[in-house]
């Protein structure tokens, strides 16, 4: 081939033969199929993923079973059931509660908002930034829940503790470290189940997206 | 009076050139072209009202064509390995016209690039100006020009290397 010049080639480019692929009829047609395209999929799983954590949330609120199987877990270890001790523990419920409400209903308006103001006429930089953006949303919803999980755990084991020590329970060493281990192994493989699950679902959907995104920035980086 | 879906249609296949041009830039096979082709005039036909009157067609045509190719077209569009190049241009070696060969042989370069770059290089064929390019992606005119000016480079390699 002889030298190659890309603004010679424009010509021919703007040329080539087009062959029209599709009639009115054909185009019309296509209105009516299904988009099966990327930021659907998101919103579909960001969609179960907000029904699933609003409804583990809601499961906590709505069962009353909670509390008392918690109580009659540490009535088994020695512990005796008063007014006081169950007055702490409904109250440390009722602001898990309260948080748990406010955090999904915040998160719920803030993934309508983010997914509104995605536009496939934007540029592509705020196109792809704001899909980002969306699933952040998500992201951070989670993280907060799983945070959830933790504090109500841990609030739950140190609750345990402190009547365990304020009756002056005896406790033999194995049923103690029976009780802290086992709380502890149940919250880290939540944790772990979950941040498992983030990194697998969202890793790879947000590679792609960052892929792109990164080619651009790395153009508006550059220096002549 | 004409309906706003006939007259969407009437439009789409006025421009489909451009549809086209996209779905072969990002796809690998006739049946993924033809996938991109629909999901680019959906989500024309959804934007559709925001468009009227508001931006040219050709800016507003080229934004959803490009997002919807670079970024919601479920099917991945992989830049093809270098080591391709041959076996694909080998695909259209039987061609009689000389130009439609070049053209071809374009094609299989530019769709080795990223996909970014693919954008730059379509659009910058297809003459628009370089204000229009860096509105599109979302960069400064200036680097839509540099990054222009390399990849005419690279090109160039690339098409006489395997011409």
């Amino acid at each position: 081939m002889p030298e190659f010049d890309l603004d010679s080639f424009k010509k021919t480019w703007q040329e080539q033969p087009v062959v029209p692929k599709y009639d009115n009829d054909e185009i019309l047609q296509m209105l009516n199929k299904k988009s099966r395209n990327y930021v659907k999929y998101i919103l579909w799983i960001s969609i179960i993923e907000f029904v699933l954590f609003t409804a583990f949330g809601l499961f906590y609120i709505i069962q009353n079973k909670e509390s008392n199987t918690f109580i009659t877990s540490l009535q088994k270890l020695g512990v005796e059931k008063n007014e006081q001790l169950v007055g702490i523990f409904d109250n440390i419920y009722l602001v898990i509660k309260i948080l748990t409400l406010f955090v999904t209903g915040y998160f719920v308006a803030k993934f309508y908002e983010n997914y509104r103001k995605i536009k496939v006429e934007e540029d592509l930089k705020e196109f792809i930034s704001r899909i980002i953006r969306f699933k952040k949303t998500v992201n951070a919803f989670i993280l907060i829940n799983i945070l959830i999980v933790v504090v109500f755990t841990s609030a739950l084991t140190i609750f345990g503790m402190y009547a365990i020590h304020n009756q002056n329970t005896a406790l033999a060493d194995s049923s103690m470290i029976a009780f802290t281990v086992s709380f502890i192994i149940s919250t880290v493989l939540c944790v772990l189940l979950i941040w498992l699950y983030y990194r697998l679902v969202y890793g790879i959907l947000i590679k792609r997206l960052d892929k792109n995104l990164n080619q651009l920035k790395e153009i508006d980086s550059q220096e002549d | 009076m004409i309906s706003k879906e006939k007259e969407f249609a009437q439009l789409i296949k006025d421009n489909q050139g451009l549809i086209i041009k996209v779905s072969r830039l990002y796809t690998n096979s006739l049946e993924d072209e033809e996938d991109l082709f629909q999901e680019i005039v959906l989500q024309l036909w959804r934007s559709y009202d925001s468009f009227k009157g508001n931006s040219k067609i050709s800016t507003w045509m080229y934004r959803v064509a490009l997002n919807t190719a670079i970024t919601l077209f479920r099917k991945k569009s992989k830049s093809l390995p270098t080591n391709e190049l041959d076996i694909n241009h080998r695909d259209f070696i039987e061609d009689d016209d000389d130009k439609q060969q070049q053209i071809s042989l374009l094609y299989t370069v530019i769709k080795t690039l990223p996909n970014v770059e693919r954008a730059i290089v379509m659009m910058y064929l297809d003459d628009l100006p370089y204000k229009d390019i860096a509105e599109n992606l979302g960069i400064t005119e200036v680097n839509a020009r540099v990054k222009m000016n390399r990849l005419k480079k690279v090109l160039k390699e690339k098409m006489e290397k395997n011409a």
